[in-house]
């Protein structure tokens, strides 16, 4: 039998490390359900792949991005950028800041739930990002309130909100005590089979079926097998690193290096530890774990571990916030 | 119009053998703009420069690193990286089904339809026995040098493939406890109940439309035509009160609502 969760060895540390990792606090905002209105603190419940590189030369030196004029050929400042929309023909009109500002959606903060469904109704491809949120203020009977009634019905919250500019359709579901606000995609971003030019739907020989289900039954189980899940990537870069690190000229420092991967660096947003945040707001047991898992540990045990050092050599890299110049690029992508 | 798949493979079950052609699920409907000089409006071009001295440096003189603290990183070579790119596979391999609810929708990250690649009969028979087992498979496969680990399901019929996160990064809680004043009274429960009741529908994605980006759209084409248009907005703000009278208030307005 497989078994989903991993004993306490030499790894624990790491693992803990981890999984206690600060993540982006990216919005505060209120949920609001009928009259009920619960103020909320958002982050972010997944975490960025421990694979991200860093752009450098042979020789170590960082690398940046710069954008010249194709024009004129010089080098330009971010100030000296506009935003520009390619029309069919092919004319160039530029939008400026105060047009973007005129359609933006208000900031309201408000999470209003127009209405309630079953969970089970949403196809998983709708499924964006999920957020946890954690209760702000005095909110936390009615976030309790909101969890335990979802939980209670099986139906999870469907609204609308704004964060950075942007709208977003979400679902508020409940999971383990906790609500996550997980954005969705919306319909006309979704293909359909027959737009794509799958085949006309078709039954399947009775026979083969059969033998499907055969199979099927075959491997059948009761709950995920973690290793199964695990980043064989970052595992296979992390032993890489491990054994170059050995090697002094492999070894560079520098201070401000930059993001290979431009969506790699995402945002400025400040940085907070999500355990704390939710076992201030919510709960003293909180306790948070990756899907990896191991033993629950709580914030004063990390903390304890943290001062007896020995493992306080961090293996999977911070993500660092991006820089000014990979922001304005950002800039580019809207809608 | 058709569109073009993006990979081919074949899903081995058991013995089973069953190709099939990738294609993504999503429609981008960003609106993307370019780049320009404020100046003379030419779009602008990338460098890679070396942040102390500014100058450009040339593809075969950049390489990667991987930082392992704030200041420190290692250099990987390309032929380092070679070796990490894992053997070419066009087999997609099932490693186990289970019911749906034990995957939760915070592990799914990019859809794909899957189609028929020459085969029509086994494909739809896959299908159809995942739609008559409700389950999700857990696949593991190789993709443009690139290891995934994936969902397979059946909608409607067809195959979807969706990748998934990774075990790392998915986070979840345990340990939830409210504090006593904060625990929901069993009356604060019951009219919670009610008011997901009285607002409690099918799930309809038709009925959301993002209206950003139809204003944005809206903007762009009135300008490209020379014209102007005005913003549109329009915001309310709920009163505040106590949590058991905010649910009787809110119940007896979604009742009227369904009269009316």
């Amino acid at each position: 039998m497989p078994k989903a969760k991993r004993s306490a060895s030499n790894e624990s540390a790491e693992q803990l490390e981890r999984a206690s990792a600060p993540v982006r606090s990216f919005w505060s905002g209120t949920i609001t359900f009928g009259l009920v209105s619960i103020p909320v603190d958002l982050v972010s419940a997944v975490r960025p792949r421990q694979t991200a590189m860093k752009l450098i030369d042979k020789a170590g030196h960082a690398l940046g991005r710069q954008y010249h004029c194709s024009k004129e050929g010089k080098k330009l400042s971010n100030d000296e950028l506009v935003r520009g929309y390619e029309t069919d023909d092919g004319k160039m009109i530029e939008i400026t800041d105060d047009e973007f500002e005129s359609v933006a959606p208000e900031m309201s903060g408000d999470i209003e739930l127009r209405n309630f469904v079953p969970l089970e109704q949403i196809p998983p491809l709708y499924f964006n990002k999920p957020y946890f949120l954690a209760p702000a203020g005095r909110s936390a009977k009615a976030y309790h309130l909101l969890a335990a009634t979802m939980e209670r019905t099986g139906r999870v919250g469907i609204g609308s909100f704004v964060m950075r500019g942007h709208e977003y359709l979400v679902a508020i579901v409940s999971d383990n005590g906790v609500l996550r606000a997980d954005t969705l995609r919306y319909a006309d971003e979704i293909r359909q089979p027959d737009a794509i030019g799958l085949p006309k739907k078709a039954k399947g020989a009775a026979k083969k079926v059969t033998e499907f289900v055969k199979e099927i039954d075959g491997l059948m189980q009761d709950k995920l097998d973690i290793s199964e899940m695990r980043d064989e990537e970052a595992a296979a870069l992390q032993k890489l690193v491990e054994e170059k690190q050995k090697d002094k000229d492999a070894v560079i420092h520098q201070t401000n290096l930059e993001s290979e991967d431009e969506d790699g660096a995402s945002g400025g947003a400040k940085i907070i530890d999500l355990m704390a945040v939710l076992r201030k707001s919510l709960s003293k047991n909180a306790v948070v774990t990756n899907a990896q898992g191991g033993p629950p540990i709580s914030l004063d045990e990390r903390r304890a571990q943290k001062h007896g050092k020995k493992a306080a050599t961090r293996k999977a890299p911070k993500k660092k916030t991006s820089s000014a110049r990979s922001t304005s690029r950002k800039k580019a992508k809207r809608a | 119009m058709a569109a073009r798949a993006i990979w081919k493979g074949i899903i081995e079950l058991g013995k089973h053998e069953v190709p099939v052609k990738m294609y993504s699920a999503i429609e981008d409907r960003t609106v993307h703009f370019h780049l320009l000089h404020k100046k003379d409006h030419a779009p602008v071009e990338q460098h890679i420069v070396r942040k102390d001295t500014g100058k450009d440096v040339e593809k075969p003189e950049m390489r990667k690193a991987f930082a392992i603290t704030k200041d420190t990183a290692v250099i990987l070579e390309p032929e380092d990286l070679e070796k990490l790119v894992p053997p070419e596979s066009r087999e997609i391999n099932l490693c186990r089904f289970v019911a749906p609810d034990v995957l939760g929708d915070q592990w799914f990250e990019r859809p794909y339809y899957l189609g028929p690649d020459g085969d029509d009969a086994d494909y739809f028979a896959l299908a159809e026995a995942l739609e008559r087992k409700k389950v999700i498979g857990v696949a593991r496969w190789v993709m443009r040098k690139k290891r995934y680990v994936g969902a397979l399901s059946a909608l409607n019929g067809y195959l979807v493939l969706s990748t998934l996160r990774r075990a790392d990064q998915v986070l979840s809680f345990s340990g939830i406890e409210p504090a006593k004043t904060a625990a929901p009274s069993a009356n604060e429960l019951k009219l919670g109940e009610q008011l997901v009741a009285s607002i409690e529908a099918d799930f309809d994605p038709e009925l959301w439309q993002n209206e950003y980006r139809k204003r944005l759209c809206k903007m762009i084409e009135a300008k490209a035509r020379g014209e102007k248009l005005e913003p549109v907005r329009a915001k309310k703000k709920a009163p505040q009160q106590s949590l058991a009278e905010s649910l009787r208030a809110s119940i007896a307005a979604a009742k009227e609502k369904k009269v009316a």
